[in-house]
């Protein structure tokens, strides 16, 4: 069963929450919808649902037009941004509420029931109430609520947003094994990259009701097609500098006049051969894509060190020459003094560069 | 005010602060805070419950000068015995039981109609509030009037059927109806009210998840609005049973306890006991009962008060 | 097919059904109001009349009575009712708010020990019913003389609405952040001034929508003041009751019109305190 949005928008009075977006999401193909706050996911999948009707566009539900049905006939599953759970009844009658309507025996739905608290381990719960439950197991029951029938596809709002570090960690990896399970087409809403490049089989980045690219969790980190992406996707998130072009010192190799004088001269994508000498491009480069070096290089601007953060096996230093901060990730073993005058070295191939309308230039 | 000494002990008035510093002591600014509201409410009802408590052990009419006797419990037997007080009771549990029956019936079913939002709806709320806010002595003037055989509305109505006047007070299953269609009327919107308050407390949410999940009406209701109103509703029913125990006025100007004594209730036989035969002593002891009925009832509402908070918290 | 509506939203049509229902509901009322525009004979005319020539004698008749024999209008009483009715439950309520706040306040903030029992006891005395009372504060305002007398009444009347003060005061002052208080005392505020500086203006909606529900629960009042009023000190409800007795026949415009005026302050009370009519009207048991 696949889910296809065409040209989708919604408004709420002046503000264009989802604005023209398209999207298809192949049967047993998990979608994550990735943005910041604000962005228009809910509102998206909301639409997707039916609990809010498009503003004009189309959801087709497996090749079927499906705006105007209300969400009880679109059969999907969705579990809820805060878990909604029916605070009068114990967990149990919480998984087997949506079996309700299907027709099925007491004994077919005791079955179903006791398989999904099996999967979410839930077990030693099934007699409680919503009030008496921890975070996680809430968490679990919407979970579990969602995934016991067999509906056209399956949507998830934030199903990790409020856990803690631990807990996400596991139900990501449980869900993930639920999902590959169900095979059908699933989209999941999160703000958590980390989430969307674990569990997804495609990742949609939104901001701002606009979707800025699709692909899958390698090409999104790894092929970025514009700023925002590139800037969104990644932590530390990546180093932009803007810059402009000054010629080409060989075949792919390109020289740059870094704001504040220095120049940097790096091997870059083909096409930026198409730019002419004095554009205004951005250069991105991912912290751990560059190294700290105590020799002047050409490929590699000078800095200071301004702020040095251990996190473990890395250390992530923060430089500072009064225009740019350039963030570095290195080895913890690398020796690095605070004040101490550095330099930084572009790794081989790693520099993406964006043209003055943040476009990525890539062949 | 007295300016504390360092040395101030609390608890003794001989202390350097003197009387007004003991009397000002961080552990005495409940009580004194609370006396002058308990004092008012001791002299003007306190006070004169007991002495009516006092009055029902003796022989004692309000129009005579004899000195009162001493009786006893003779009064309390003799009202527990008197098959008119388990009568008027009667007529009491009757009128309450169906006019709040009622109100719970209308309320709550305007309740339904206004959980929603939609244009005018403030507006059309204000209409549905009016009655109870109105007084008794107007909702019983013109129900009365309502009733009417000649030319009261409901006796119009009727007769463009029937062709003949319609004398809704003259029987007393009529003039019960009569009392008891006014009550409802008049306070149907508190239950609505309430109900109401427990119809928006429910999270949009639920009703979201029960449309994804299929749920039929019916099982929505059960499983998600009721349990949200139904404390609410036990409040309402505990509220509206104490108070329309005590109805009164409407039944004074209504029918009087008519016809004969069908309409009397329980707080109209108690006022004619006292004021028309005036046998002080027997209405007391008669008012000591509703006092205690009161009180259980009480008791009971508050314990639902209590619950609900827990539930809410 | 429609469009799938949002839950818990309704358009037009449901106006219009709720319009309708409200209507039929409000209708004693506005029969109310049609009498009060009518003539004597228009107000019993059989076939009831819907559409008729609106007079405002019924509302002049409120103030003046046109006397046949005299030729000249004289006034009525009920100038003294209104007057007698708005001078008793406005100084009874206001007493009663200003004992009934202190005691929530403390109720609130220092709870004595059987604090609920203290608080049971006085919603009881609310919630008894007057005639309960009745028979020993008339027999002692007839040994003190206070009957008939405004002190009487006034006196009364604010013990009637103490309870219901202190009860609906109190769930106001429950709300308050204790810890803008705390906040107060560590900045060297005195418990004055943490009383009159800090709760006191932050609960004086509440103190006001309590002052209109007591002013309406006051106004209403009936048993008593039929007992305990006398001929100068006489309130509209007894006054309205009185005119029924009459046997010449009861002259419902005028009723009606002493009704309709009082409808106007009920609905802006009404809309007013839609958010606080709960608590209002449930002693402030129920606030949401
Ligand atoms: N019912 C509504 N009425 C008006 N504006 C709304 C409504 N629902 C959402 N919005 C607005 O639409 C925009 C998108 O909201 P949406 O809930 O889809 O964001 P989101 O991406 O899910 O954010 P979050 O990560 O915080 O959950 C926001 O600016 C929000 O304020
Ligand atoms: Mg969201």
């Amino acid at each position: 069963m696949t889910i296809a949005l065409q040209k989708l928008t919604k408004r709420f009075g002046a503000l264009t929450a989802v604005d023209a977006i398209d999207l298809e999401i192949g049967d047993g193909e998990v979608l994550c919808l990735l943005g910041p706050s604000g962005c228009g996911k809910t509102t998206t999948l909301r639409m997707i649902a039916g609990l809010e009707w498009a503003t004009s566009g189309d959801v087709l539900l497996a090749g079927k037009r499906v705006n105007d049905l209300a969400p009880r006939d679109r059969n999907v599953a969705m579990s809820f941004q805060f878990y909604a759970l029916y605070p009068s009844l114990t967990v149990a009658e919480n998984l087997a509420y949506p079996l309700y309507g299907e027709g099925l025996g007491a004994a077919q739905i005791r079955t179903k029931v006791e398989q999904v608290a099996r999967v979410l381990q839930l077990g030693p719960i099934m007699e409680r109430k919503p009030g008496e439950l921890a975070e996680g197991e809430k968490q679990r029951v919407a979970v579990g609520r969602s995934i016991i029938r067999e509906p056209n596809c399956f949507l998830f709002d934030e199903p990790l947003s409020r856990l803690d570090v631990q807990l996400r960690e596991e139900m990501r990896g449980e869900i993930k094994e639920v999902l590959q399970g169900l095979r059908r087409a699933t989209v999941i809403v999160t703000h958590d990259q980390l989430e969307a490049l674990t569990m997804a089989d495609r990742i949609a980045v939104m901001r701002a009701g606009v979707i800025e690219q699709v692909a899958t969790p390698h090409d999104i980190f790894q092929k970025p097609e514009n700023l925002f992406v590139a800037g969104f996707i990644g932590t530390p998130a990546m180093n932009l500098i803007p810059a402009e072009l000054t010629g080409f010192a060989a075949d792919n190799v390109a020289s740059f006049a870094v704001e504040g004088g220095q120049s940097l001269t790096i091997e870059v994508d083909p096409a930026v051969a198409r730019l002419a000498p004095g554009a205004k491009v951005t250069l991105g480069v991912r912290p751990r894509n560059l190294e700290v070096v105590h020799e002047d290089v050409p490929d590699g601007l000078s800095s200071v060190i301004d702020m040095i953060e251990p996190m473990g096996a890395e250390t992530l230093a923060h430089l500072n020459d009064g225009r740019h901060d350039i963030r570095v990730v290195t080895d913890w073993r690398t020796p690095l003094v605070e004040r101490d005058q550095v330099h930084v070295r572009f790794l081989p191939g790693s520099v993406h560069v964006f043209d003055a309308d943040e476009k990525v230039v890539r062949a | 005010m007295a300016a504390a000494s360092p040395h101030e002990r609390m608890g003794s008035p001989r202390d350097a602060g003197g009387f007004f510093a003991w009397l000002m002591a961080p552990e005495r600014r409940g009580p004194l805070l609370v006396a002058p509201a308990v004092i008012v409410l001791f002299v003007m009802n306190i006070f004169p419950l007991l002495w009516s408590f006092g009055l029902s052990f003796f022989n004692y009419r309000a129009n005579r000068q004899d000195v009162p006797g001493f009786v006893g419990l003779r009064f309390y037997e003799r009202v527990l015995n008197d098959p008119d007080v388990w009568d008027r009771f009667q007529t009491t549990a009757i009128i309450v039981g169906s006019s709040v029956i009622l109100q719970l019936i209308v309320g709550f079913l305007l309740a339904l109609m206004f959980a929603r939002e939609f244009p005018l709806r403030r507006i059309l709320l204000m209409l549905v509030l009016a009655p109870m806010m109105l007084s008794f002595v107007s909702v019983g003037v013109f129900f009365k009037l309502y009733y009417e055989p000649t030319f009261g509305l409901l006796s119009q109505f009727v007769s463009t059927f029937t062709g003949q006047p319609y004398v809704l007070l003259g029987t007393p299953m009529g003039a019960i109806m009569g009392i008891v269609v006014a009550d409802a009327w008049m306070w149907s919107p508190f239950v609505m009210l309430l109900v109401l308050a427990g119809l928006v407390s429910v999270p949009k949410y639920l009703y979201e998840a029960a449309e994804i999940d299929r749920a039929s009406w019916w099982r929505r209701f059960r499983t998600i609005t009721f349990p949200y109103i139904k404390s609410l509703l036990l409040l309402a029913v505990l509220f509206r049973t104490i108070e329309t125990f005590k109805l009164f006025d409407i039944v004074y100007i209504i029918t009087e306890g008519g016809p004969g004594t069908a309409t009397e209730t329980i707080a109209v036989f108690t006022y004619r006991v006292a004021f028309q035969f005036f046998r002080t002593s027997q209405s007391s002891a008669l008012a000591y009962i509703i006092l205690f009925v009161v009180i259980v009832l009480t008791n009971l509402y508050l314990y639902a008060v209590k619950r609900r908070e827990q539930e809410v918290a | 097919m429609a469009r799938p509506r949002e839950i818990g939203k309704a358009g037009w049509g449901w106006t219009l059904f709720s319009g309708l229902v409200s209507l039929v509901y409000f209708f004693p009322v506005l029969w109310i109001v049609l009498t009060a525009f009518k003539t004597r004979t228009d107000a019993l005319a059989v076939p009831a009349k819907f559409f008729f020539t609106p007079t405002l004698q019924n509302f002049i008749n409120v103030f003046y009575r046109s006397s046949i024999t005299a030729g000249a209008s004289q006034a009525t009483e009920f100038p003294l009712y209104f007057f007698n009715s708005i001078f008793v439950s406005g100084t009874s309520v206001a007493l009663a708010i200003v004992l009934g706040t202190l005691a929530a306040y403390a109720f609130s903030r220092y709870p004595l020990r059987g604090n609920d029992t203290y608080l049971f006891i006085i919603l009881t005395t609310r919630m008894m019913p007057p005639i309960v009372v009745i028979i020993p504060i008339f027999l002692m305002f007839r040994l003190t003389g206070l009957s008939g007398t405004y002190w009487g009444i006034i006196l009364l009347y604010t013990a009637f609405n103490i309870p219901f003060s202190i009860w609906l005061v109190k769930s106001f002052f429950d709300e308050l952040n204790p810890e803008i208080e705390d906040a107060a005392r560590m900045d060297g505020a005195n418990e004055r001034r943490v009383f009159f500086g800090v709760c006191l203006p932050q609960v004086l909606a509440g103190l006001a929508a309590t002052f209109v529900f007591g002013l309406i629960l006051t106004w209403n009042e009936f048993l008593f003041a039929l007992l305990l009023t006398g001929v100068e000190t006489r309130t509209v409800p007894v006054a309205m009751a009185r005119t029924m007795g009459g046997e010449v026949g009861v002259d419902y415009g005028l009723l009606a019109a002493i009704v309709t005026l009082f409808l106007v302050p009920i609905f802006i009370v009404t809309y007013l305190l839609q958010n606080q009519l709960l608590r209002g009207v449930t002693f402030g048991t129920v606030k949401k």
